[in-house]
């Protein structure tokens, strides 16, 4: 950033920053609504089982009850943001302890639950499947045997080799037998990881209305119009007949890009011709909504003398559970879970990645999805190699770092690499900071694709002489409008108090794809940065000469002026890391503590010094839980820790001090050169504390979390690797 | 149902354990939210939160071991909430405060709808996971700590892998009297929480303890005997064994803290 960016050097005021901290934001849940009635579910007790019956008249004869839908009433109608699997109610079957079988809208919370209560549910039990090797073998119960039936959003679903398999990537290139046969030494190491949370504070809400013929929704959703369009496709409408307005969100961290209350709302809410409105819970949201997923990785890598990467060969076998709707990608896999040693030149590569179906909680997207375990297993190998090699882990790494030419794992060549950089920078910091006596020190690498796509922001200039931006976007909590405001006063050079920036609903703004994958600064700001200079150029054409200020009052003065204003952002750009953390290890405990970390991370330009900031610390915080705590524990199907005080997420107390050393030398296309910030630091922290405990204590923990009883086992035990009980691809 | 602080009642009605058609909040009762001297020890009325405990002169005087304890829970929220008198009724065996308060001797004070006042040593008050010596119809007022006849040293220690506001995996709470000059042990209590179904005397080790000049080793000897006092049950925070072995760990390191003997 440079000294004339007078705005962007300035630390931020939130926009929603008082009206958040004086609580007087309404969030999805605090919206009041005349006459709403609230809803709750009935849910399987049981993992698998196809339905008999559901009996609901005792039920519906409970005081304060108007409405009761099951499977019955709402057939046909499946949820899903790109395979629509996912019953809006169990019809024929239920797929996981928790699946919902019935909803009751009563006049009060307790009377819909007391209710739910009543329901009867006549079952027979099927075969379930909590394993994916089990899901996998030939006569796995299938969990899904109609799902040719099912909707496949934008395309035809590819063939599986298995009818659990939810969806499969294969990619091939360069010669890989010929590298392993030439190989000096090959590495073959399994990982694995459980289910854990993306974990916002806020539980899923909704509420469902109708007016003037149309449905109206208030939803924690972070794409408001592509929750419509879903909608309209699992519900049979035209997308003009659902309008979602746009809200307040509590916190994302990728969760919340799934929806699956909306939909029985809408039809709920036309059943018993009322508002209806549906509060999740913490504990709910945890055991069957989305969770990040576990599986295994495999990673085989053929090694010249020098270390140098020849040939590698990857299998992922993620845990999907019961179903895929949450998943967005065609091929219903998270965006990085073939990305398995990314980062390097791997000149030849045989990478499979599948995820299966399973009778458990759905996996789905978090916090830069499929990346936290592919990181995991390809920064643990990496260091393994390395030290069984006796080469230094930092010099292996910047031996096959990806350059200017190089060909990735994915087939992908790279045009300019910031990786070099960033490892070069880490030598040089780590160089000035030798671990303290009895540390140890972890390193490891990390890369993302920034965004690419286009958004359109609608800009106008009032008749009070303000720029008013209006976006589809929601801001789930990461400071999209303070963002926009920056980008616009900055481009103006305005003060960012004369820039409002407004979320409209699916009625009123621009289309815009929501929040995910870090668009939001690069694209959609981008588009508030063209929409700003536009502005910049009508003023000058209509008053030339003018101050900023007096331009638009002019133009306020005779009525203002608006316009749509899109941006197209490239593909092709990446944001780069590198990380190292410093860590002790009780001997007698396996306890880990953490001491420093240091965070190399190329992320362009930056429009809001404080989000940065507090982005890459949060996913470094994030990152921690990963490493050391987090852990979904499912038993037989059943969640068994749906809680924040059994499942532990870092507070601000166990984040160690942690050293930020921002690289800006390559900017991006985004506004001002920003790239994408918010999904780089998570994912880089497990692996470098793997790398650290072995460093220290001699032990190579293979799974995640890295827990105080994994370390002691190592330490007291006779295998130096613990960690992984399962074994093959 | 009768609620202090609500802590353990938010907790375990939103896991739909307890599902009240009443609750009575006990916050307007004056008598029992003091702390003060009486003549024999501490008065600890059971309305006061954890962090009135914590930070009282006279707890931090005559029982460090409890203030430590007190001062350890969850966040400072909670320990704003929080009471000491919800906490024992609550009777969850990974809790921080009953450690400290079996080794400082406290009864507990209850009192029943007639007035009937029954007063029960902490050691008798749990009973099993989630169960202690209570009827729904009774209140407890208060805890009487004796102050310490002779100085005591005292130590809490808790192992919290995780995060600083998680359970303890295993807790000890320790203090001994030792003879001024030798350093001979003349009497110990040492209580462990987080291993059994209620917080439990490592009876083992006191007796082995008691008499002896303590050394690096035969702290290393006795710490062990712990085994034989607990009966740890898997659960999300580490399996049996490795809480074995995490008691044996910190009873010996609270037994160091006591002798001010470091390690080799």
């Amino acid at each position: 950033m440079t000294s004339q960016h007078r705005i962007l050097a300035t630390p931020d005021v939130r926009v929603e920053g008082r009206t958040k901290v004086t609580g007087a934001a309404l969030f999805a849940a605090d919206f009041p609504h005349l006459g709403v009635l609230e809803v709750a579910y009935f849910r399987s007790p049981i993992a698998h089982a196809s339905i008999r019956a559901v009996d609901a008249s005792a039920a519906l004869r409970m005081p304060g009850v108007h409405t009761i839908l099951t499977g019955t009433d709402v057939a046909g109608h499946r949820i899903g943001r790109r395979l629509q699997d996912w019953p809006v109610l169990a019809d024929d079957r239920v797929r996981m302890i928790g699946d919902r079988i019935a909803a009751v809208a009563a006049d009060t919370l307790e009377q819909a639950r007391a209710a739910a209560a009543r329901i009867d549910f006549d079952y027979e039990e099927l075969n379930p499947v909590f394993d994916i090797d089990e899901a996998l073998e030939s006569d796995a119960p299938i969990l899904h045997p109609l799902s040719e039936t099912y909707r496949f959003l934008g395309g035809e679903r590819p063939n599986r080799a298995h009818g659990n398999i939810q969806g499969e990537r294969s990619i091939t290139h360069g010669a890989v037998d010929s590298g392993f046969a030439a190989a000096f030494r090959v590495f073959d190491h399994t990982f694995e990881m459980p289910k854990s949370l993306a974990g916002p504070l806020e539980p899923r809400t909704s509420m469902a209305w109708i007016e003037d013929e149309r449905i109206r929704v208030i939803s924690t959703n972070k794409s408001p119009f592509r929750l419509r369009d879903e909608m309209a496709v699992s519900l049979d409408l035209d997308p003009e007949e659902i309008v979602i307005i746009n809200g307040y969100i509590g916190g994302d961290f990728g969760a919340k890009g799934l929806s699956i209350d909306e939909h029985v709302l809408a039809l709920m809410t036309r059943a018993a011709g009322r508002p209806v409105r549906l509060v999740s819970s913490w504990a709910d949201d945890a055991s069957t909504s989305n969770c990040r997923h576990g599986g295994r990785i495999r990673l085989r890598t053929a090694v010249d003398a020098d270390g140098q990467f020849l040939a590698h060969e990857a299998w992922v076998t993620l845990d999907g559970g019961a179903y895929a709707a949450a998943k967005p990608n065609a091929d219903l896999l998270p965006a990085k879970a073939s990305t398995t040693l990314g980062g390097y030149r791997v000149p030849a590569a045989r990478v499979h990645a599948r995820s299966v179906y399973t009778n458990t909680v759905p996996g789905g997207n978090a916090r830069s999805p499929g990346q936290p375990q592919t990181s995991f297993a390809a920064e643990s190998h990496v260091d393994m190699i390395a030290r069984d090699m006796g080469i230094d882990p930092l010099e292996l790494r910047q031996r096959n770092v990806l350059r200017d030419g190089d060909i990735d794992v994915t087939g992908h060549r790279w045009e300019h690499s910031m990786l070099p950089v960033v490892l070069e920078k880490l030598r040089a910091e780590l160089a000035h900071r030798p671990a303290a006596a009895g540390l140890g020190r972890g390193i490891a690498l990390t890369t993302r694709g920034s965004a690419s796509g286009s958004a359109t922001v609608r800009i106008r200039i009032t008749a009070d002489a303000t720029i008013e931006i209006l976006t589809g976007v929601p801001d789930q909590g990461a400071g999209a409008y303070t963002m926009l405001q920056r980008v616009v006063a900055e481009a103006l050079d305005i003060d960012v108090e004369s820039v409002f920036v407004h979320g409209g609903s699916t009625d009123d703004a621009p289309y815009d794809r929501g929040v995910g994958g870090s668009r939001v600064t690069p694209i959609v700001g981008g588009a508030a940065l063209v929409g700003a200079r536009r502005v910049k150029a009508r003023l000058e054409e209509l008053s030339p000469g003018m101050t900023t200020d007096d331009q638009i009052a002019l133009a306020a003065s005779q009525g203002g002026f608006e316009f749509d204003a899109e941006f197209n952002h490239p593909s092709g750009a990446h944001t780069s890391g590198a990380i190292a953390v410093d860590l002790a290890v009780d001997r007698q405990t396996g306890a880990i503590t953490l001491s420093d970390i240091v965070l190399i991370a190329d992320i362009g330009g930056v429009v809001n010094p404080v989000a940065v900031q507090g982005q890459l610390l949060g996913g470094i915080a994030n990152g921690i839980g990963t490493a050391l705590m987090e852990e979904l524990v499912v038993e037989q199907g059943n969640v068994t820790n749906p809680n924040m005080s059994d499942y532990k997420m870092p507070t601000v107390c166990d984040v160690p001090d942690v050293h930020l050393i921002i690289v800006s030398d390559d900017p991006g296309a985004g506004p001002f050169g920003a790239k994408s910030v918010g999904e780089l630091s998570n994912s880089p922290v497990a692996p470098a504390v793997a790398n650290a405990v072995e460093h220290l204590t001699g032990v190579r923990v293979l799974s995640l979390p890295i827990t105080a009883e994994k370390v002691l086992n190592g330490i007291s035990g006779s295998s130096r690797e613990v960690g992984v009980v399962g074994s093959g691809a | 149902m009768l609620v202090s602080g609500g802590i353990a009642f938010t907790l375990m009605a939103r896991v739909g354990l307890i599902d009240p058609k009443h609750v009575i909040a006990l916050r307007s009762i004056p008598e029992i939210h003091s702390i003060h001297e009486t003549a024999d020890g501490i008065w600890i009325g059971a309305h006061a939160t954890h962090r009135a405990v914590s930070e009282s002169q006279i707890v931090q005087t005559l029982h460090p071991v409890i203030s430590a304890a007190f001062g350890a829970i969850g966040t400072i929220r909670i320990r704003a909430q929080g009471t000491i008198g919800g906490n024992l009724a609550y009777a969850d065996p990974a809790q921080d405060p009953p450690p400290a308060l079996t080794v400082s001797s406290a009864t507990v004070h209850i009192v029943g709808p007639s007035g009937r006042r029954r007063d029960v040593p902490i050691e008798r008050f749990f009973l099993d996971y989630y169960t202690a010596d209570i009827e729904p119809d009774e209140i407890i007022i208060g805890l009487s700590v004796p102050a310490p006849t002779q100085p005591t040293v005292s130590t809490y220690r808790r192992f919290n892998p995780r995060t600083v506001d998680d359970f303890p995996t295993v807790s000890v709470a320790a203090a001994a009297r030792l003879q001024p000059g030798t350093g001979t042990v003349e009497d110990i209590k040492i209580a462990l929480g987080g291993v059994g179904p209620t917080p439990l005397r490592a009876r083992s080790v006191e007796e082995a303890f008691v008499g002896i000049v303590p050394t690096f080793d035969a702290i290393e000897t006795v710490s062990a005997l712990v085994a034989d006092d607990i009966a740890p049950f898997d659960d999300a925070r580490g399996s049996a064994s490795f809480k074995h072995a995490i008691a044996v760990v910190w009873v010996g390191r609270a037994l160091r803290d006591l002798t001010a003997i470091q390690s080799s």
